[in-house]
């Protein structure tokens, strides 16, 4: 049943220089990924998703300050490769990403086909023809006819759009692919319609996903491990029924006690405060300013700790010191 | 959800797309030849003064017809009434002749007609360094002077601006990139002005170039003795142009690329892993060029007006300094003229920029036909 590691990444970090100070928007992330798994990472806005996705596919702006860790795909330290090697080896060909925002992320002037096509032709030096007709084979895998291939990116629907984006990072079979709030411009309807199509792709194609959202209910379709982050750190890693049966951390219980139910009488609840700004974190535990849990030891920074053979939560409650002295 | 049905066979969209496209081209002449008739007919009232100019050309002729008959020995011994009347002859002769008898309402109109047809006519009193008064001999005779002076200084702007501002749009924040921009103010001077330091220093203070005219007098006898002599005369004219406009200009192409380089598409294509000289050649200039080709079809028209002062302080023959020349001299024929092929070029360029439009971008091709 358990299928060999795909990912490691350990210690990743990526800081921005600003006007106002260094921001550290993924302070020391670590986790695992096997194959054909699907981990989806939750977070409020800012907290660091987005540029866990750039970190991990060397997407950087201009003012990148640091980058640091260590990120292992299958054998390759993807980390330690050059720029150029890492352009031709890894990316796209084994790792893809699924911007946000991709409603723009196609060439207006180019047609849809040969965009999706273009990393076979590029990358891999594929005929023309040969990588539209691969094109088209990933059209049908994502749902969307081959008469699209032909058409320019303004004659197609949002849905329609967003599905030919998935079939661009899909094209070169990828081991991983990232995506990045891919359906949260969406209707509720084409979510559900892309979150099947990504469902069947991972059965059928057995391809890991890295899932980035702030949309806890629509994730839960496909998680196989859930990874809360918090002000540029995972706050809890766990396998997706143990999250969202018995969330360890307070700010996961906090977050899932926020997430609305249809025709349910209890007010979701939000949390108080705000998340701490990243260009001075504070020292010690990141979420104690909102953590209605406080206690004295939240003034350190918590270790990850091991609850469960693949859970790992950031907070002294869990423990064995506190527990035993606690309770 | 409803895309497919929206979406009619591809060869019926075709064969209307093409209706359409015939359509809006039609429509488009249609627009322009209007545009260009409205713009000639009020260059031809404006230049006439509203026919203001006709009663001092009246004035002109009747001093012309006595100064002629005085002068005449023939005339001397002529009785006072007989003389006035020859002179009354005379001038009833030449208004037929340019028809002034006429109201001015009608005879512009008339113009109007000739003027389309590019009939320019006469020139009232410039004539071409050949001597002809064709006012169509006069304007070309400038036209070389002021293509090869203009055109290349446009040109090397152009092009090099273009070229310096991707790379700087490359090295966002690099000192290279400040420092440049940095620069930008000095196109706040006009060309001339440049000018006037740049003959200072290298035609007077250090004697290497000359400091005006286009070509050395007398005029070198081979072929390129005299094309050497001509881009020895260039040189400053040209130095001064690109000063005052390279800064500014790769300043604002470099803003320009700036912008477009953070569309998601392009961080998309970064992401895909495509080499970064496709990324600029596929996601940058491609998507953008539209503007870019505008703004050069744009500036290559600009030239036809030449540049007045600039071509003043380096006493360049060209047609900034002719029509300079025609205002000053109310030569309202020449003025007409040259407005009228101006207006002509222009919405010849704009009908060209149309056409490009639809072959560079999908969206007004498709899009712009259905409306």
């Amino acid at each position: 049943m358990s299928e060999p590691t795909l990912l490691r990444v350990a210690d990743l970090a990526l800081h921005y220089r600003t006007r106002r100070g260094v921001v550290r928007a993924v302070d020391g992330v670590g986790f695992d990924l096997r194959r054909n798994e699907a981990l989806v990472v939750l977070g409020e806005s800012g907290c660091g998703k987005s540029s866990l996705a750039r970190a991990l596919m060397r997407v950087l702006p201009r003012n990148v300050q640091h980058t640091g860790g260590r990120v292992m795909l299958g054998e390759t330290e993807v980390t330690a490769l050059p720029d150029e090697r890492f352009r031709r080896e890894v990316q796209w060909s084994r790792m893809a990403l699924v911007m946000q925002a991709s409603m723009n992320a196609l060439n207006p002037v180019v047609r849809v086909g040969e965009q999706v096509a273009e990393p076979l032709r590029v990358l891999r030096g594929w005929s023309r023809r040969r990588a539209l007709e691969r094109a088209a084979e990933v059209f049908g895998l994502v749902g969307v006819s081959t008469d699209f291939l032909s058409r320019y990116p303004f004659e197609l629907s949002g849905g329609m759009r967003q599905r030919a984006v998935l079939a661009m990072a899909l094209v070169a079979e990828p081991e991983l692919v990232i995506l990045d709030e891919p359906t949260s411009a969406l209707d509720v309807l084409t979510q559900a319609g892309i979150m099947n199509a990504l469902k069947r792709i991972k059965r059928e194609q057995g391809t890991s996903f890295i899932l980035i959202t702030h949309d806890v209910a629509t994730s839960s379709e496909l998680a196989d491990r859930v990874a809360l982050m918090y002000a540029g750190q995972f706050v809890e890693v766990a396998d997706a029924d143990a999250f969202f049966s018995r969330p360890a951390h307070p700010y996961s219980r906090m977050l899932m006690a926020s997430v609305p139910r249809l025709r349910q009488r209890s007010r979701p609840e939000a949390i108080p405060g705000q998340p701490p700004n990243l260009f001075d974190p504070p020292s010690g535990c990141r979420f104690a300013a909102r953590c209605p849990h406080r206690f004295a030891r939240c003034a350190h920074d918590p270790e990850a700790i091991r609850l469960g053979e693949r859970h790992r939560v950031r907070c002294w409650l869990h423990d064995e010191s506190t527990r035993r002295g606690g309770a | 959800m409803s895309d497919s049905q929206r979406i009619p066979p591809p060869r019926r969209a075709l064969w209307r797309d093409l209706r359409h496209l015939l359509a809006y081209t039609v429509k488009r002449l249609l627009a322009l030849l209007l545009t260009v008739l409205v713009s000639v007919y009020l260059t031809i009232v404006i230049a006439n003064m509203g026919g203001r100019v006709d009663e001092l050309r009246l004035v002109q002729i009747r001093s012309e017809a006595a100064e002629a008959v005085r002068a005449d020995p023939a005339f001397l011994d002529m009785p006072g009434e007989e003389r006035h009347a020859l002179i009354e002859r005379r001038v009833s002769l030449e208004v037929e002749r340019l028809r002034l008898d006429q109201p001015f309402l009608l005879r512009s109109v008339d113009y109007l007609q000739r003027a389309m047809r590019l009939e320019l006519g006469r020139a009232e009193q410039m004539h071409s360094d050949r001597g002809s008064r064709e006012v169509y001999d006069i304007i070309v005779e400038r036209l070389p002077a002021t293509l090869l002076l203009f055109g290349s200084a446009n040109l090397l702007v152009f092009f090099t601006s273009v070229f310096v501002a991707l790379t700087l749009s490359r090295r966002y924040g690099s000192a290279l990139d400040r420092g440049v921009i940095a620069l930008a103010p000095t196109s706040a001077a006009p060309g001339w002005f440049y000018g006037i330091f740049l003959i200072l220093v290298f035609a007077f203070v250090i004697p290497l170039l000359p400091a005006g005219g286009m070509v050395a007098a007398p005029p070198p006898e081979g072929r390129w003795e005299y094309a050497a002599s001509v881009l020895r005369h260039m040189l400053l004219p040209l130095a001064a142009m690109f000063l005052s406009s390279i800064f500014v200009s790769i300043y604002s192409w470099r803003t320009f690329f700036l912008i477009h380089s953070s569309e998601d598409y392009v961080e998309m294509a970064r992401a895909k892993g495509l080499p970064s000289h496709l990324i600029e050649r596929r996601y940058i200039l491609r998507p953008t060029l539209s503007p870019i080709v505008t703004s050069f079809l744009l500036m290559l028209i600009g030239l036809w007006s030449g540049a007045i002062i600039l071509e003043q302080v380096f006493n360049w023959p060209g047609l900034g300094s002719l029509l300079f020349r025609a205002i000053g001299h109310r030569d309202t024929p020449v003025i007409i003229g040259a407005v009228v092929i101006f207006a002509y070029l222009l919405a010849a360029t704009v009908f060209l920029l149309d056409i490009l439009y639809a072959l560079l971008d999908p969206r007004v091709r498709l899009e712009g036909g259905r409306r």
